[in-house]
């Protein structure tokens, strides 16, 4: 349990680098992000079904213009861990989908918290861009390469520390309640997800239709085919 | 004076990863922008004092869609060569065109990769997850990263070959439609994803499954027509309900 809580800690830190200063790679979205705390807590099952209701959340939020988007990248390590680290420590199977309910409001609630803390990075990097310009007028050359890593070094760290005191914070806060409630908390997971899949499915559908009838169409053509299939195919 | 050779060319669209390292508001990627310029500045300007001035200059406001950043990088590198050789713009045409590309690529790029590509990875990711523990987040990463990666990494190349005419009319084309013809195979993925949500492998979901489904689509598509609450926010909400709901059962 131990290399598994280092481990999530440090895809949090990672997953900080990739969303923003390092590649923009996809590989802080919580699918994946989810996907890699699940083999580390080795419990996929659980993993996955908190990474696709955050992921499908986090589709729709983008990186454009002035807004500062949520922190999902934090938020979907902070979410998976939570819900594996809660479903470790309880022997029943309802205990599953209660950490999973506990662990992706965990993930929302670090999504939303963590827009102030990239606000703040933004701001000290201001600083360290008028040191980097300069230092290079004054003739440092090197300026540029220590301001960018320096950049580096801070995203990861503040990402290392958010997702270590979220894992911390929501381990000891929704701990009692998995052990005490988890019969209401697994009800309230069977309302809460497909709400959850619909509010995301709805936002990714927005996106594709653009108010466009032909595209709503062929979306009416696929969700028909394909539900014609699974029902003769299933049988 | 020599050209960029392919070596240059790599280690601008590497450092190119690292665009938004340093972003602020003030300058949003410029201190990334000079980084990943280095490389050709260091090529054209032998003089380190004159590199160090130029460089400064580059440290100014920059933005656009960080994937399509190479190819005007590229560009950029082009005019730098122009004006090292002294036939070519000086700092305020190199700034003005800088300006230009950035808008033009995130007026490309923004459509693509964050309103259409990025999605649609997302939803491919979702449709593949329950068939095993890695294949939705392999499927989500390889979708996105096959054109990410691609025009990071080459795009370089096409900029510095083209020069500022890159982001011309038939690169706009070819964009557009592959952006138009993504969203169309994208409104037909979440409708095979809303299918195989209600009767995963011919068997319905439970009626209260269906029920909330189709009641949280409906939210979501009236709460997508205006910018507040968040998703996010609608999300933490219906969670907060249906928490609440079990504590009055």
């Amino acid at each position: 349990m131990n290399l598994a809580v280092l481990g999530s800690v440090l895809l949090g830190g990672l997953a900080a680098l990739d969303a923003v200063p390092l590649g923009q790679t996809m590989l802080s979205q919580p699918l994946v992000t989810a996907t890699l705390v699940g083999l580390l807590w080795v419990d996929w099952h659980t993993a996955i079904e908190v990474g696709v209701v955050l992921q499908l959340i986090a589709a729709s939020t983008l990186p454009v213009g002035a807004r500062t988007p949520e922190d999902y990248a934090s938020g979907g390590v902070i979410g998976a861990s939570v819900a594996l680290a809660l479903a470790t420590q309880q022997p029943y199977a309802l205990a599953r989908e209660a950490s999973a309910l506990l662990g992706s409001l965990a993930g929302l609630a670090s999504a939303v918290a963590g827009v102030p803390l990239i606000r703040w990075q933004r701001r000290r990097n201001e600083g360290l861009s008028r040191w980097c310009e300069a230092e290079l007028r004054r003739g440092q050359g090197g300026a540029l390469a220590a301001a960018q890593w320096a950049g580096v070094a801070f995203a990861f760290a503040v990402g290392v520390a958010v997702t270590s005191v979220g894992l911390a914070l929501g381990v000891w806060a929704l701990g009692p309640l998995v052990a005490h409630e988890s019969l209401r908390l697994s009800r309230a997971w069977t309302l809460a997800q497909p709400l959850w899949i619909g509010l995301g499915l709805a936002q990714v559908m927005n996106a594709f239709f653009q108010r466009r009838l032909a595209r709503a169409a062929v979306f009416g053509f696929a969700l028909i085919g394909a539900w014609l299939v699974l029902i003769v195919g299933g049988r | 004076m020599a050209p960029l050779r392919r070596r240059d060319l790599w280690r601008m669209a590497f450092r190119a990863a690292l665009l938004q390292a340093t972003f602020n508001y003030e300058r949003q990627q410029g201190i990334g922008w000079a980084w990943a310029l280095e490389p050709a500045l260091a090529r054209f300007y032998p003089d380190p004092a004159l590199r160090r001035e130029r460089l400064a200059e580059h440290t100014a406001y920059f933005n656009t869609q960080p994937t399509l950043a190479s190819l005007a990088l590229g560009a950029v590198a082009r005019l730098e060569e122009r004006r090292a050789a002294g036939e070519g713009p000086d700092a305020e045409a190199i700034a003005r065109v800088k300006s230009v590309l950035g808008s033009s690529a995130a007026a490309l790029g923004d459509p693509l990769f964050w309103f259409t590509l990025r999605p649609f990875a997302a939803g491919l990711g979702v449709l593949l997850a329950p068939a095993g523990p890695v294949q939705g987040a392999l499927a989500l990463w390889l979708c996105y990263n096959i054109v990410h990666l691609g025009v990071r990494m080459l795009g370089v190349g096409w900029g510095y070959r083209l020069g500022p005419a890159v982001l011309g009319d038939p690169l706009r084309h070819r964009l557009t439609l592959l952006t138009r013809w993504l969203g169309v195979l994208g409104a037909g993925l979440t409708g095979v994803i809303v299918a195989t949500m209600l009767v995963p492998g011919g068997v319905p979901r439970p009626i209260v499954f269906q029920v909330c489904l189709l009641a949280g689509l409906g939210v979501g598509l009236v709460g997508a027509q205006r910018g507040r609450p968040s998703p996010t926010e609608w999300a933490l909400g219906v969670g907060a309900l249906c928490l609440l709901s079990t504590v009055f059962h």
